[in-house]
């Protein structure tokens, strides 16, 4: 079903927001995880650790989601499609891998913040909360994002199969 | 996501999809989303199956897995 002008304009500006506000987010995540590994300021290191998961969950989640579904009603509502242009295709597929992703890393930063939240930390939990994992999680974020970003900004050309079988189907049925 | 294309915007695209085949672009991506799937699920094997807290402790040598 075909969306009018504006309920378009107003899912388009919900898939922007959320979408960008994802890769904000992530960046930001990524200056906490710097600060964790390089900081010598155990309180700071900690505090990082113990902000990070409740922000995992109550910010990059539901940016997430939010993200992923307003970009599929997005598509489904207009012309472009969900499975009709690879570029498409590729973000559905980069969204939904970095949604799974970030799922399952939640359970890492649960672990971390546990950690961070002990009355005494040894050497070892320093070691640990100073592991480089969340720098690296959140660079690898950071760029399939970007990805993402710039192939809804270039739309690079390209039907899949199933695109131009539609093309044909509603080039006959034109010209009926 | 965008606006979507205009009429002859779309006449104009169709047009140069409907001559080409898969485009060099989509290959490119294709096999970099095989190459990044494959580590994915070699990551999760060697890491018990799951991507959590034990992929992250301290071995006994002190050197962090």
């Amino acid at each position: 079903m075909m969306m009018t002008p504006h309920v378009r304009k107003l899912a388009l500006t919900a898939h922007v927001i959320s979408s960008v506000g994802w890769v904000g987010a992530v960046a930001v995540f990524l200056a906490h995880a710097v600060l964790g590994v390089t900081s010598q300021d155990v309180q700071m290191v900690r505090a990082v650790y113990l902000v990070m998961e409740p922000a995992a969950w109550l910010v990059l989640v539901p940016l997430a989601f939010a993200s992923l579904l307003t970009g599929v009603v997005q598509s489904l509502g207009t012309t472009w499609g969900l499975f009709r242009h690879y570029w498409v295709v590729f973000k559905l597929l980069i969204n939904v891998f970095a949604t799974i992703v970030l799922l399952m890393y939640t359970q890492t930063l649960g672990y971390l913040a546990d950690v961070a939240a002990q009355t005494t930390l040894s050497s070892d939990d320093l070691g640990l909360l100073r592991t480089p994992s969340v720098v690296i999680h959140s660079v690898l974020a950071l760029l399939v994002l970007l990805v993402a970003t710039t192939l809804a900004v270039y739309k690079p050309r390209g039907l899949t199969p199933y695109g131009r079988r539609k093309q044909h189907e509603q080039r006959t049925m034109s010209q009926e | 996501m965008d606006d979507p294309p205009t009429s002859s915007d779309t006449s104009e695209v169709s047009n140069q999809d409907s001559t080409t085949s898969t485009p060099r672009w989509v290959k490119v991506f294709g096999i970099l989303a095989v190459v990044v799937a494959l580590l994915f699920v070699v990551m999760l094997l060697a890491g018990g199956g799951r991507h959590g807290p034990s992929r992250h402790r301290v071995s006994d040598s002190g050197v962090y897995r």
